[in-house]
């Protein structure tokens, strides 16, 4: 059962035929991890924008959790939930107000806010206004508001930008185990390695236009190369070559290697998603 | 529910921003300045600087004749400086005049030049007629110069005679004049309490943009209409309190609270509609202050034909602040038509709810991604 549904859509900002999207399908499924990537000014905000009805609906089918986006309804907003790239919180009202305001705004059982805060990494700054925040703190309570009313599906643009490797750890944490409970995950990034450990598949747009959508694993298979590179020692010295994964004498060779050689590394010569991206796209993610 | 959690979070806002007080102080001030600043009834008593080159006997008769005007006046003897010198003057204090008599011509010439008011010299022409001489600033009006020029050329009988035979008929009978400080409630009220929420709403809707508070807000399961409409009632809440903090101190129990609570509730959500539609085609103050500036002359104008009854064109009637100005002081009048502020609410309540509406689906329309 697919949780969003995208057949033909268009959006011109301007109304003048200059589509900032065109031509975008694609259907995520319940439960599943859906990356959408692309350079800045690809159309993943605006794509983004249309799903959550922040954009108006100009040409195409979108359903998202069950609902049509042409006549949108408020209901709607009780299953979803959006973490804005930009940090957006009431600057004079502290954190524990501010969700605890968000959370009167729902028609379905909310979140503790205290809890919410407290699980963003948060604990003992609910009383402070949002004002004396940092970015990053202002950040993880927009991202933390996100999940207030227990989406089941679950908007997130650039979760993790700007912050420390440590709390963006526990960000994807939090992300793997609410996908573990059963929520699906629109993620929005240029952040290759974030939508790498995330995403169950990915989509590349550029100029508005969807170029491929796929599994991580799938594209590695499909434009990595098929080869293995060992590190290991002989007569003392360390050696470094290179092995196909397909020719048979090269198996027998890295066979021998292993089986009578100290190795110091392997690896197999996998290719990054940035990599399939600049390959399939042309363009670099920045 | 979902929109009184959002007035209360509207309040809390509110009670920590600069607005919200500006409002309230605005309005105190405004109260301290009528009640310890403007007197009840402006004076009208002006000041006159003469000479009388007169033989001694006449100058009695002259000054007899202005003491017996007034019943128990005293003439006083006092000092006057003037560019420099000291002259001595006679002061007789009449309802309406403060007049110094001076003893020669220079002394009027020199206090006229330096009070910025009229100087005159009588004095009797060879048929032993008075003659006046006046000393007059330059800028007075034709018409005052007309009017001297007649008063002296013209018999005074005849002109006696004329007045007392002219028949005044008030078209109206039971009209109570308000005093000079009541009568300044009108405009002050429209625009400290009804107008000032057009201004005071379109700073809410930059600050919140600013942060990008309406985006968090529209992807809740609240409609949009009921963020403004929380917006408006906070709005409301503060042009009440301001409107009562200038009424209730000079107007008492006299007028009809019900009424004036009824033409300022529907008069600031109409200037709160306003104001949340100007913002929804702005990003920030900066921008949107042209227009706002532009609007609040426009208002203003009324104001004018409020002053001036005789200026009061049939263009300036559509102006929104015209009926509000006339609705609160027929509230204020005692014999006021109770009808004018109850059609004017009808009118301000309905342009609002247009307002509003369009400014629902504008912001609506604008939101960003």
């Amino acid at each position: 059962m697919e949780m969003i549904k995208v057949e033909g859509l268009y959006h011109s900002y301007l109304r003048n035929g200059k589509y900032a999207i065109k031509d975008v399908n694609f259907e995520i499924a319940k439960g599943e991890i859906f990356g959408f990537l692309g350079p800045s000014g690809a159309g993943k905000s605006t794509t983004q924008g249309i799903l959550t009805g922040l954009l108006q609906l100009q040409k195409g089918n979108v359903t998202v959790a069950g609902y049509n986006i042409k006549n949108i309804s408020r209901k709607m907003f009780n299953k979803i939930g959006m973490s804005f790239e930009q940090s957006n919180v009431y600057s004079k009202m502290t954190a524990k107000e501010n969700l605890y305001f968000y959370s009167r705004l729902f028609d379905v059982k909310t979140r503790d806010p205290v809890e919410l805060i407290n699980l963003v990494g948060l604990s003992g700054k609910e009383n402070i206004k949002t004002g004396e925040f940092s970015k990053g703190m202002k950040h993880r309570l927009t991202f933390a508001r996100s999940m207030i009313n227990n989406p089941s599906m679950w908007f997130l643009d650039e979760p993790t930008t700007g912050l420390d490797p440590a709390i963006a750890a526990d960000i994807k944490d939090i992300i793997k185990e609410r996908n573990r409970k059963g929520v699906t995950v629109f993620l929005t990034t240029h952040n290759m390695f974030i939508a790498d450990e995330l995403c169950d598949r990915v989509g590349f747009i550029v100029d508005g236009e969807i170029k491929l959508i796929d599994s991580p694993k799938n594209l590695k298979l499909q434009y990595g190369k098929k080869l293995v590179e060992v590190e290991y020692v002989q007569n003392g010295n360390v050696k470094k070559e290179t092995f196909s994964t397909i020719r048979q004498e090269d198996k027998n060779a890295l066979n021998k290697i292993i089986t009578s050689k100290e190795i110091r590394t392997m690896h197999t010569k996998e290719a990054t998603l940035e990599e399939i991206f600049i390959k399939v796209t042309g363009r670099g993610l920045v | 529910m979902k929109l009184l959690s959002s007035f209360k979070k509207e309040l809390i806002l509110a009670s920590r921003s600069f607005y919200f007080y500006i409002e309230l102080i605005f309005a105190l001030v405004i109260l301290a300045v009528l009640l310890f600043a403007v007197p009840e009834n402006f004076s009208s008593t002006s000041t006159e600087y003469l000479y009388l080159n007169l033989p001694k006997e006449v100058k009695e008769i002259y000054t007899d004749t202005i003491l017996e005007s007034v019943p128990g006046i005293e003439p006083e003897e006092v000092e006057l400086e003037a560019d420099g010198k000291t002259y001595d003057a006679q002061l007789i204090v009449t309802d309406e005049e403060e007049i110094y008599i001076v003893d020669n011509e220079e002394a009027v010439r020199t206090l006229a030049y330096s009070e910025q008011v009229i100087g005159a010299v009588i004095e009797l022409d060879d048929n032993n007629q008075p003659y006046y001489k006046y000393y007059l600033q330059g800028y007075e009006s034709t018409r005052l110069k007309n009017l001297i020029s007649i008063l002296f050329n013209e018999s005074t009988d005849v002109l006696e005679e004329r007045i007392e035979n002219q028949e005044v008929r008030p078209l109206s009978t039971d009209y109570e004049p308000l005093n000079d400080r009541e009568n300044t409630l009108p405009p002050l009220i429209a625009f400290s309490g009804s107008l000032m929420g057009m201004f005071v709403m379109a700073s809410y809707i930059f600050l919140d943009k600013n942060e990008g508070v309406i985006k968090a807000y529209a992807v809740t399961a609240s409609p949009v209409w009921q963020y403004l409409m929380s917006k408006i009632f906070v709005i409301l809440l503060t042009t009440v309190v301001s409107g009562l903090i200038i009424v209730m101190p000079i107007m008492g129990f006299r007028i009809n609270y019900g009424l004036f609570l009824l033409l300022l509730l529907t008069t600031g959500f109409f200037a709160s509609s306003l104001g949340l539609l100007i913002a929804s085609f702005y990003n920030n103050l900066t921008k949107a202050f042209g227009v706002v500036y532009l609007l609040v002359i426009l208002l203003m104008v009324p104001s004018i034909a409020y002053f001036i009854p005789g200026w009061d064109p049939v263009w300036i009637k559509i102006i929104p602040s015209y009926p509000l100005l006339q609705g609160f002081k027929e509230i204020i009048l005692p014999n006021g038509d109770i009808a004018y502020p109850l059609i004017a609410s009808a009118g301000f309540l309905t342009a609002g709810i247009i307002l509003f509406a369009v400014t629902n689906i504008r912001f609506k329309k604008t939101l960003s991604v």
